[in-house]
This record gives structure tokens, C-alpha cells and sequence, in this order.
């Protein structure tokens, strides 16, 4: 009972619908009272002129009288049957007695309608005296005229007693109906990724609601609009840090290529790959910015082993360094349709990962081939591969795994996410060595037409 | 040979400046772009390097005011603005070369000569990548190892197309439209065939095969 409560105050629908429902129940109950007693009271009005009738009938026509003896005729009903007699008669009849006519009224009634008791039973009785001068009597029994009255008056209810569920169904399915909106927008705000932050369509919405879906849509392009300044900031920023970054590493070429003792050029060489691994990351951080802004890149037809070829020419040096043979599996290319430059980044950043986190002497596979009109790019290594605990978060940016002594940007798989999710590219992870649980295997699977 | 350098950041422009003239070049740096164009009016020069984000007149419209005036100075960019369109600007708008910050020394001089020698139209007939060198009129190839090793007609067509640009992986269909004719029958291992006798006389380290895609020689050592 609390929880429906709780749901009633909390639910305009609900409310709605128990609001209507009790209204209608008032308005029927009043509509049936006020029915019954004037059907009641109507059907009275109908049998007292029945009597009035029978009373002109018998004087217009100066009707003579015989009362009946012995045994009843066939359709003669006691209950119903109207009685006719000389109010005279009345004090000759057997007192006590309603079934035997004449009925024992007595004799003092005035002309006009009363109810009088006879026999223990309640008679309505009309007197009315003649144009001959005979006082007359014309009586029903109030039982069977109360009965009947009762019915007609039961009938008059019946409409209401099938107008009511009715109405309570096409109450609660109307206002279902007129809260279906709302239900299909908050799903529909469900499934948007978070870069989708493009206004609510207002236009199909009640009027009632819809200040409040303009006020979410001025909240939406207010977080928007911060989410591109944070963005703009960091962008920005690795910018700015471009130029002092390009004077540091020329000032270090410059003293590298000057004379100087062998200690100091111990020294000065850890201070270079400082400044590389600066120079890596301002670029890294440039290429996450790009690639987490929401402008439209052009799309076109890619050929998945061209951009291999290209990021392979890229990385082929860092891979010799290690000598880890690096290549391509698959013999058939596929063709997606994806920004190149999209794509490029997203591979050349999970190739050069691969690179970095297989050891000395190792292998990293490409491959690439089309599954049931889904293209399904890997990117294999004999590393150590990520463990399922840690697969969630190596995507978050700056996240190295532990006991790694890469001296990665630990943004290289942010990009690929911030590109996955914005192309509606699938990324999963799993081991290249299914059994022995080593080696990573990236797979991406990008839907789109040959 | 003299080269005019538009930078207006002191340590950058302080930077290479020193470099060049440790590279034997006489450099003369200006800080923003009207100094750089009233320089050029008065000095001859044989190459700009430009940065693009200057004070009061922006780089772009430095190399315009250059370029209308007709002078066919080489001009290479080096700037740290990295998009496309900037890129396509600078390269439409009449630079020969666009290098991005932050860069080597090394590549910069590299480039400068690259471009020198185009502008030049004194281009060596020799391609070389550092490990190997082709002499284009005697069709000679050395290493460090050997050194004018004579090469057939076809194995120096092949080590042409490689060297034409280090570091790009060829693959096999590309080598063969390269090196025959329409209609010539291509047996299915000439390729694998000449690159085998090219390493056989020039050391196996001179042409990489890279697995499933072709092969490539060496960027830079």
C-alpha cells in the first residue's frame, strides 16, 4: 500500500488515471441515484394513472357492476390486478380478507389517491364518485406496484453499469497513450553515446512538457559547449607547447653535435629521449583532441591493406629496432567506408602499441577479413597481453600496466576509443594464445558496405 | 649560401640560426613578416624558411606578398599549425615544402637540400637512402661493402622504384607494372627471382621484405 503511495505521488500518470477513475465513479453513482428515484417515482405516476383511467372508463361509460364468485379466471393475478368496486361495499366485505373482492375499504375515504392498509397489505386506492352519484373505488396492491417500479427504475441503471468500466478503460488507455511520447524520448536520450549531445526534437511533445525538454536542450548545449572548450584548452594547450618543445630539442641537437667529454654526453642522452618522449606526447595529446571533436570528417571507400602499407612504412624503424617481424596475414583486402585519416590513427596507434608491449624478437600480425558484411580488423602480439580485470581501463587515458617500462604517451589506446566510439567501430580484446592466455589481440569490427 | 629565416620565436629562431651557421649556410633571421619582406627586397637570398604564425602579418599572407611579386625564391614552411588545410594553403600558396614543429635539425638541413636541389634543377643523377646508392647513368649500385657493382637492366629498374622513395613498401604487382611492358609475360617469381640477385651482390640488409605486403628499402639510417 506505501508503494503505491509513493507510485501515486510520484507518477502524474497514475494519478491521472485513479483522478479520473474516482471522478467518473462520483459522477455515476450521483447520475444512478437521481435515475433510480426518478424512474422509481415515474413508474408510480404511470400506474396511479392507470387507475385514474380505469375509474373515468368504468364512469364514462356507466359500467355496471357484478362481482365475481367462486373459483378466479386465467391471468387473473392478485398481486397485480386492479380492483374495482362501490366504496359501500366495502363495510359488507369480510374484514381481514384482500383476496376476495369486494375488499373490505372503509367507507369514510375521501375522492382522490390514499394509501390504506387491508389485510395487512397496502393497497393504493383511487375513489371517485360518478356522474350517477355512486362513490367508486379502484385499488391496486403497492407491492406488485412497487415491484415493478423497482425494475423499470433497475433498468434505467443499466447504462451506467456498462458506460462505467468502458469509460475507465478508455480513461486509462488514453492517458497511456499520451505519456507514449515521453516514454519513446527518455529511451530514445538512453541510447546516445555521451558525444551525442545534439538537442532533444521537441516538435511531437505536448506543450506542457515541453519547457522542460527546452530547458534539458539549453543544459545539453551548455555541457557541450564546455566539453569543446575543455577540449579546445587541451588542444590548444599541446599547441602552444609545440614551439618551446621544437626550441628545447634544437638547442639539445645543437649541443649533441658540439665537442664536449664523454661524461657529458652520458648525460646529454638520457636528456634527448626526455625531450622525445615530450615531443611524442604533445603529438599524442593533439591527435586524442582530433580525434575526440565532433566535426564531420569526409567520408570515403578505404582500402584496409593501403592504410596497413602506410602505417607499417610509419612504424617499420621501431620495429626493426626490436626485431620483431612484423607483417601482414591476410591475402584478401577489404574496402570500408570510414574517414582515412580516422583509420589510419586508429591502427597505427594499436600497431604501435602491439610494437611497444611485445619483447625483443617477437611477432605482431595484421589481418584483416570480412565476417557476415562486418570488416574485422586484428592486430596481434606475442606480448604479454592484457589480463580481463585490466581490459576496461587500459582504454582510460595516461593508464600504463604495471611493470611496464614502456615509455609510451598512455594515450595511444584513448585515441583508438575516442575513434571507435565516434565511427561506431567495435573494439574487443582477447589473447592471441587463447590457451596459455598471452599475447594481445585487438580485434575492431566496423560495419559498412564493400 | 644565403638564407633569410622568418621566426618570431627567439629561442626557436636563436636555435636555428646557430645551426645553420654551424651547417656553413650565412642565415639572417627576422621576427615578423614585413622585416622578412623588406629584407628580401633588398638582399638576394636562396631560401626562405617561413613560420606561419607571425606577429602583425600572418605567414600565409607573407608568402602571398612573395609570390605576387614574382620572386621564385624556394621557400619551405616551418610552422606548428598541423591541419590539412593549413598544409594544402601554405603548399598551393607557392611553398615548396612544409615542415612541421617540432622538428630535427637534421631533417630540416635535409629538406632544405632536397628543395635546393629541385629549385636548382641540378638534381644528382645518384638515389641513394643511406645503406645503398644508385648511380642513374651508369646504373651502378654501392654499399659500404661493395662498391660499383654492376647491375642488370632489370635489378636496377627494381632498386630505381625503390629508391625513388625510401621507406614505401612496394608490393609485388606494383614492382611488375613497374618494370614490364604491357603484354611482356611476368613469370610468377621474377620479382622474388631479382631480389634475391640484388642481395646476393649487395648484402641482404639492402632490401627489406616486409610479410604480406612487398618489400622497401630502409627510410634513413
Amino acid at each position: 500500500m506505501d508503494g503505491f503511495k509513493k507510485r501515486l505521488t510520484e507518477s502524474v500518470q497514475l494519478r491521472l488515471s485513479v483522478a479520473l477513475a474516482l471522478a467518473i465513479l462520483l459522477v455515476a453513482a450521483l447520475a444512478s441515484v437521481f435515475a433510480f428515484v426518478s424512474a422509481f417515482d415515474e413508474a408510480h405516476e404511470l400506474q396511479d394513472d392507470t387507475l385514474r383511467q380505469v375509474a373515468v372508463l368504468f364512469d364514462r361509460q356507466q359500467m355496471t357492476m357484478r362481482y365475481p364468485e367462486g373459483q378466479g379466471i386465467e391471468g387473473d393475478d392478485e398481486e397485480s390486478r386492479v380492483i374495482i368496486q362501490y366504496l359501500a361495499d366495502g363495510k359488507h366485505a369480510l374484514a381481514g380478507d384482500d383476496e376476495v373482492i369486494p375488499l373490505p375499504l372503509p367507507t369514510t375515504l375521501a375522492d382522490g389517491l390514499s394509501t390504506v392498509e387491508v389485510g395487512g397489505e397496502a393497497f393504493r386506492v383511487l375513489v371517485r364518485t360518478t356522474a350517477r352519484g355512486e362513490r367508486i373505488a379502484v385499488a391496486q396492491e403497492t407491492g406488485g406496484r412497487d415491484k415493478d417500479a423497482r425494475e423499470s427504475a433497475w433498468r434505467s441503471l443499466l447504462p451506467f453499469l456498462i458506460l462505467f468500466p468502458v469509460l475507465l478503460l478508455v480513461v486509462g488507455d488514453l492517458v497511456r497513450k499520451l505519456f507514449r511520447p515521453i516514454a519513446t524520448l527518455a529511451a530514445e536520450i538512453d541510447q546516445r553515446a555521451e558525444q551525442e549531445l545534439h538537442p532533444i526534437d521537441e516538435q511531437h511533445l505536448p506543450t506542457e512538457v515541453r519547457p522542460f525538454v527546452v530547458a534539458i536542450n539549453r543544459l545539453l548545449e551548455r555541457v557541450a559547449q564546455s566539453m569543446d572548450g575543455q577540449r579546445r584548452f587541451v588542444a590548444d594547450a599541446a599547441h602552444e607547447l609545440r614551439s618551446p618543445m621544437t626550441a628545447l630539442s634544437l638547442q639539445a641537437e645543437r649541443l649533441a653535435a658540439s665537442e664536449m667529454p664523454t661524461q657529458a654526453r652520458e648525460r646529454l642522452l638520457p636528456l634527448i629521449r626526455g625531450i622525445e618522449r615530450g615531443r611524442k606526447l604533445i603529438d599524442q595529446l593533439l591527435t586524442l583532441a582530433a580525434a575526440q571533436s565532433t566535426a564531420n570528417r569526409p567520408l570515403a571507400t578505404v582500402s584496409v591493406h593501403a592504410v596497413y602499407r602506410q602505417v607499417l612504412e610509419d612504424l617499420l624503424p621501431l620495429a626493426e629496432c626490436k626485431h620483431i617481424d612484423i607483417g601482414v596475414e591476410s591475402v584478401q583486402d577489404v574496402q570500408v567506408i570510414i574517414n582515412e585519416l580516422d583509420l589510419f590513427t586508429l591502427v597505427k596507434n594499436l600497431v604501435d602499441n602491439a610494437i611497444r608491449y611485445t619483447p625483443e624478437g617477437g611477432r605482431v600480425d595484421l589481418t584483416v577479413e570480412r565476417v557476415q558484411g562486418v570488416a574485422r580488423l586484428q592486430v596481434k602480439d606475442t606480448g604479454p597481453g592484457i589480463t580481463a580485470d585490466e581490459q576496461a581501463r587500459v582504454f582510460d587515458p595516461f593508464y600504463r600496466s604495471l611493470g611496464t617500462e614502456e615509455a609510451g604517451s598512455g594515450l595511444g589506446l584513448s585515441i583508438v576509443k575516442a575513434i571507435a566510439e565516434r565511427t561506431g567501430a567495435r573494439v574487443h580484446m582477447g589473447f592471441t594464445d587463447e590457451i596459455n592466455h598471452t599475447g594481445l589481440c585487438i580485434t575492431v569490427s566496423l560495419a559498412g558496405e564493400r | 649560401m644565403r638564407i633569410l629565416l622568418v621566426e618570431d620565436d627567439p629561442m626557436i629562431g636563436d636555435a636555428i640560426q646557430r645551426a645553420l651557421t654551424d651547417a656553413s649556410y650565412a642565415a639572417d633571421w627576422v621576427k615578423n613578416g614585413l622585416t622578412g619582406l623588406a629584407a628580401l627586397d633588398t638582399h638576394a637570398y636562396d631560401l626562405v624558411l617561413l613560420d606561419l604564425g607571425l606577429p602583425g602579418k600572418d605567414g600565409l599572407d607573407v608568402l602571398a606578398s612573395i609570390r605576387a611579386r614574382n620572386n621564385p625564391v624556394p621557400l619551405l614552411i616551418i610552422t606548428a599549425r598541423d591541419s590539412l588545410d593549413d598544409r594544402l594553403r601554405g603548399l598551393d600558396g607557392g611553398a615548396d615544402d612544409y615542415l612541421l614543429k617540432p622538428f630535427d635539425m637534421a631533417e630540416l638541413l635535409a629538406r632544405m637540400r632536397a628543395v635546393l636541389r629541385r629549385k636548382g634543377g641540378a638534381a644528382l643523377p645518384l638515389l641513394g637512402n643511406g645503406v645503398v646508392s644508385l648511380d642513374l647513368l651508369s646504373k651502378q649500385a654501392s654499399t659500404d661493402e661493395h662498391s660499383g657493382v654492376a647491375l642488370s637492366s632489370r635489378e636496377f629498374a627494381l632498386l630505381q622504384a625503390l629508391l625513388i622513395r625510401p621507406g614505401a613498401i612496394l608490393s609485388r604487382s606494383e614492382l611488375e607494372d613497374r618494370l614490364y611492358g604491357w603484354g611482356n609475360e611476368v613469370e610468377s617469381n621474377a620479382i622474388e627471382f631479382l631480389i634475391h640477385a640484388l642481395r646476393r651482390k649487395l648484402g641482404s640488409h639492402v632490401i627489406k621484405n616486409v610479410r604480406g605486403m612487398g618489400w622497401m628499402v630502409s627510410k634513413n639510417v
